[in-house]
């Protein structure tokens, strides 16, 4: 992909976000001009840089968009919701295409005819509420110049550099009359005096005569691009004004929220695959310095002096290594910003679509996460928010009658917690009624029915989980929610964070993402199991205990104990692993894992201690084995096996 | 005068004016393998650039015109390597 397109294509993304944050905004109040000069602005802008791509219908939408906006501005047009609709179908349609081209490299195959129709309905306002709608035409020609494109593309280096210059470029166009010599013009010298040219082509308009060519008619195409201003390179052409097109392709757009110049927003974009190395190297250098420890705890049984020298050395680098991997760590911190801005926009469309009425608020957006706990948060909560609209937000009418506003609330709130981050997604709607997910869970025959019964209310919302249930179809009926509820599970815990429901019926629901804050690092737990290490990662252990024996309780074929009154599964984790299963001694040592209902204590030989290791993939003869999360490389050169508990559990 | 033939090098001197077109067409069709100097031309005229667009013939510099050297000179090598 051309450096250029690729420049386009994040800036075309900015564009779209701004110009639907600006008509939301605008949604709820329409007298905001700032905001409505902001939509034009991001429109205008994206236009501008559509047009040196091949992009004709994008192009001629997003112009009609534009003269829309425009008119709005001029007040020849009063804002309505119809209006705004309207334009934000244009910026969805812009965000598919812009999409489309990412991952293709051409516009949908769709495009002219949805291109048409929007820019026909765009259209539609100005000519039917002013009878001269284009009172203030904008300085270039009217739609996008089919010669920029190929412009555009054999002078992209000219122009890429200017644009990271933030500079904006004016494409020209001059066709000398071909008697252009006879009444004195020097179409070269007007170049030549154009300021500040960045690019400049000339080529025949008809191919040469192959014999008698006539040195006194003019045969020029002159193509040529400047980063001076429009209208200064106007007044240089003004006496061949008619001969000469212009085209403005704007400075690239500045970050949206425009923070007050200073030091501080001073900002380098790097490829995120140079940060991912750095990370992976210090990474490695915290397991190298784990190494270290290795020798610290070896030289103390034959040289004490020594190893303690040794010791504070370790304890230096130890220092210097964990700062730098934090700081690393952190250059992958993005706001969750990135992915949560999309959501009003389409909460708007989902409940638009269903007859619903939503007030949605978002806080936290500043809050940091890694880049790809940020990117991997948008299917999971788009998922969320869709059950919540579609199951949990009632009719209106229903509403009402229940004493609740018309509108649906749905707060999404984000914030720091502890080492990680917390995603809270609440509506005010029917909420879950554990009875009925009992009932449904007894009749798909998920669970005992006994085990069922026995679940606390609480503990019964947790049903929703449940793969079985989360993909019967049926149950989005009877329970009002449940489709793919497993499969956010699923996400939110490859990303090693949890999920939590809490529901009252009538009142509503909500739902808890705890996400780790930084993805690369796993800080596991090393436990001994049937005479093997293995790392259980921290995040997936809720507690550890020490269980007397006389406290383990028979169940059958099975184990269970007590903690602090409610009855936990025992389970063996060598037992599990299909490893000799050694004699229990006085007390057993457990961990617990899961919460709610699928809590399970897990009695392993002895916990060893707890390291920061870098969790890698199972890869060649391991691929796709149960229960196995991944393997890390320990500090004496042996490998970890780190384990997978809820599938190995579950 | 601007425009001098020097064995099989047409040298352009000074600026270039629409007159010159001519004669630099008439002396780049009369004999072949001729060459156009650069090092001493001043401004070209369209009706110059565009003969030698048209012909391309070989080209010795550098130009002294700094406008010359910076844009046309690309071109015209352009145009013959086409």
């Amino acid at each position: 992909m051309s450096e250029l397109l690729e420049t386009f294509l994040t800036e075309a993304r900015e564009l779209v976000q701004q110009a639907a944050d600006d008509l939301l905004a605008l949604e709820r109040d329409p007298a905001d001009a700032a905001r409505l000069d902001g939509a034009f602005r991001s429109i205008h802008t994206l236009k501008g840089s559509v047009a040196i791509f091949d992009l004709a219908p994008m192009a001629a939408a997003l112009h009609a968009g534009e003269d829309l906006l425009e008119a709005l501005r001029a007040g020849q047009l009063a804002l309505d919701r119809a209006t705004i609709d309207l334009l934000l179908e244009l910026v969805g349609a812009s965000e598919a295409w812009v999409d489309s081209i990412a991952t293709s490299g051409a516009l949908p195959k769709d495009a002219p005819m949805r291109g048409k129709a929007l820019e026909a309905a765009l259209r539609q306002p100005l000519a039917g509420d002013a009878p001269a709608p284009r009172a203030a035409p904008l300085a270039e020609s009217p739609a996008a110049p089919d010669w920029l494109p190929a412009l555009a593309a054999r002078e992209a280096e000219a122009l890429a550099r200017a644009r990271a210059a933030g500079q904006a470029v004016t494409a020209l166009r001059y066709v000398p009359a071909p008697d252009c010599f006879f009444l004195g013009d020097d179409p070269m010298a007007l170049i030549r005096a154009v300021p500040q040219l960045a690019a400049l082509h000339i080529a025949p308009r008809a191919p040469w005569p192959v014999e008698g060519m006539d040195p006194f008619a003019c045969n020029l195409v002159i193509e040529a691009a400047s980063t001076a201003p429009a209208a200064e390179i106007r007044r240089v052409l003004r006496l061949v004004a008619d001969q000469v097109a212009l085209a403005e392709i704007p400075a690239p757009a500045q970050p949206a929220t425009a923070l007050p110049a200073s030091s501080t927003s001073r900002s380098l974009r790097v490829d995120a695959g140079r940060i991912d190395a750095l990370v992976d190297l210090a990474g490695e250098l915290i397991v190298a310095k784990n190494g270290l420890a290795h020798l610290v705890a070896q030289a103390g049984t034959t040289d004490p002096a020594f190893a303690r020298a040794l010791a504070e050395s370790h304890a230096g680098i130890e220092r210097l290594a964990d700062a730098m991997h934090r700081a690393m760590l952190g250059l992958r911190m993005v706001p969750l910003g990135r992915s949560l801005v999309r959501f009003p926009r389409l909460v708007r469309d989902i409940a638009a679509r269903l007859g619903k009425e939503v007030a949605f608020t978002i806080q936290g957006e500043a809050v940091e996460a890694d880049k790809a706990i940020v990117d991997g948060l948008f299917e999971p909560l788009l998922h969320l928010l869709r059950n919540a609209i579609d199951h949990g937000i009632e009719e209106p009418a229903a509403r009402e009658a229940a004493g609740k506003p018309r509108a649906g609330r749905i707060a999404l709130v984000a914030r720091r917690e502890g080492e990680g981050v917390l995603v809270e997604l609440s509506d005010d709607g029917r909420g879950l009624d554990p009875a009925r997910l009992r009932q449904v869970a007894r009749e798909w025959g998920l669970m005992e029915p006994a085990a069922i019964e026995a679940l606390e209310d609480a503990a019964a919302l947790d049903l929703v989980f449940l793969s079985g249930l989360s993909t019967a179809s049926a149950v989005t009926d009877i329970s009002g929610r449940g489709v793919g509820m497993d499969a956010v599970r699923v996400a939110v815990e490859a990303m090693g964070g949890r999920i939590a429901l809490s529901s009252t019926p009538g009142a509503g629901t909500t739902i808890r993402l705890s996400l780790p804050q930084g993805a690369s690092v796993t800080t596991v737990l090393t436990v001994r199991a049937g005479g093997e290490a293995f790392g259980i990662p921290a995040e997936m252990v809720s507690e550890t205990a020490r269980i007397p024996a006389e406290r383990i309780l028979p169940l059958r074929d099975a184990e269970a104990f007590v903690l602090r009154d409610r009855t936990v599964p025992l389970l063996r984790l060598s037992a599990l692993l299909g490893l000799p299963v050694p004699p229990r001694g006085s007390a057993a040592r457990v961990l617990v894992t899961g919460t709610g209902a699928a809590r399970v204590g897990l009695e392993v030989d002895g916990f060893t201690g707890r390291l920061d290791v870098l969790l890698r993939p199972l890869g060649g003869l391991l691929r796709g084995m149960p229960g196995l999360l991944g393997t890390a490389l320990l500090g004496d050169g042996c490998v970890l096996m780190v384990l997978d508990l809820p599938e190995l559990v579950g | 005068m601007s425009l001098r033939l020097d064995g099989s090098t047409i040298r352009l001197e000074g600026e270039c004016r629409v007159e010159d077109a001519e004669p630099l067409l008439v002396f780049l069709q009369d004999g072949d393998g001729r060459r156009v100097d650069l090092t001493a031309a001043g401004p070209l005229h369209a009706a110059v650039v565009q003969v030698l667009l048209a012909l391309r013939p070989p080209l010795d510099g550098p130009p002294g015109d700094p406008f010359t050297a910076r844009w046309l000179v690309p071109l015209l090598m352009l145009r013959r390597s086409v």
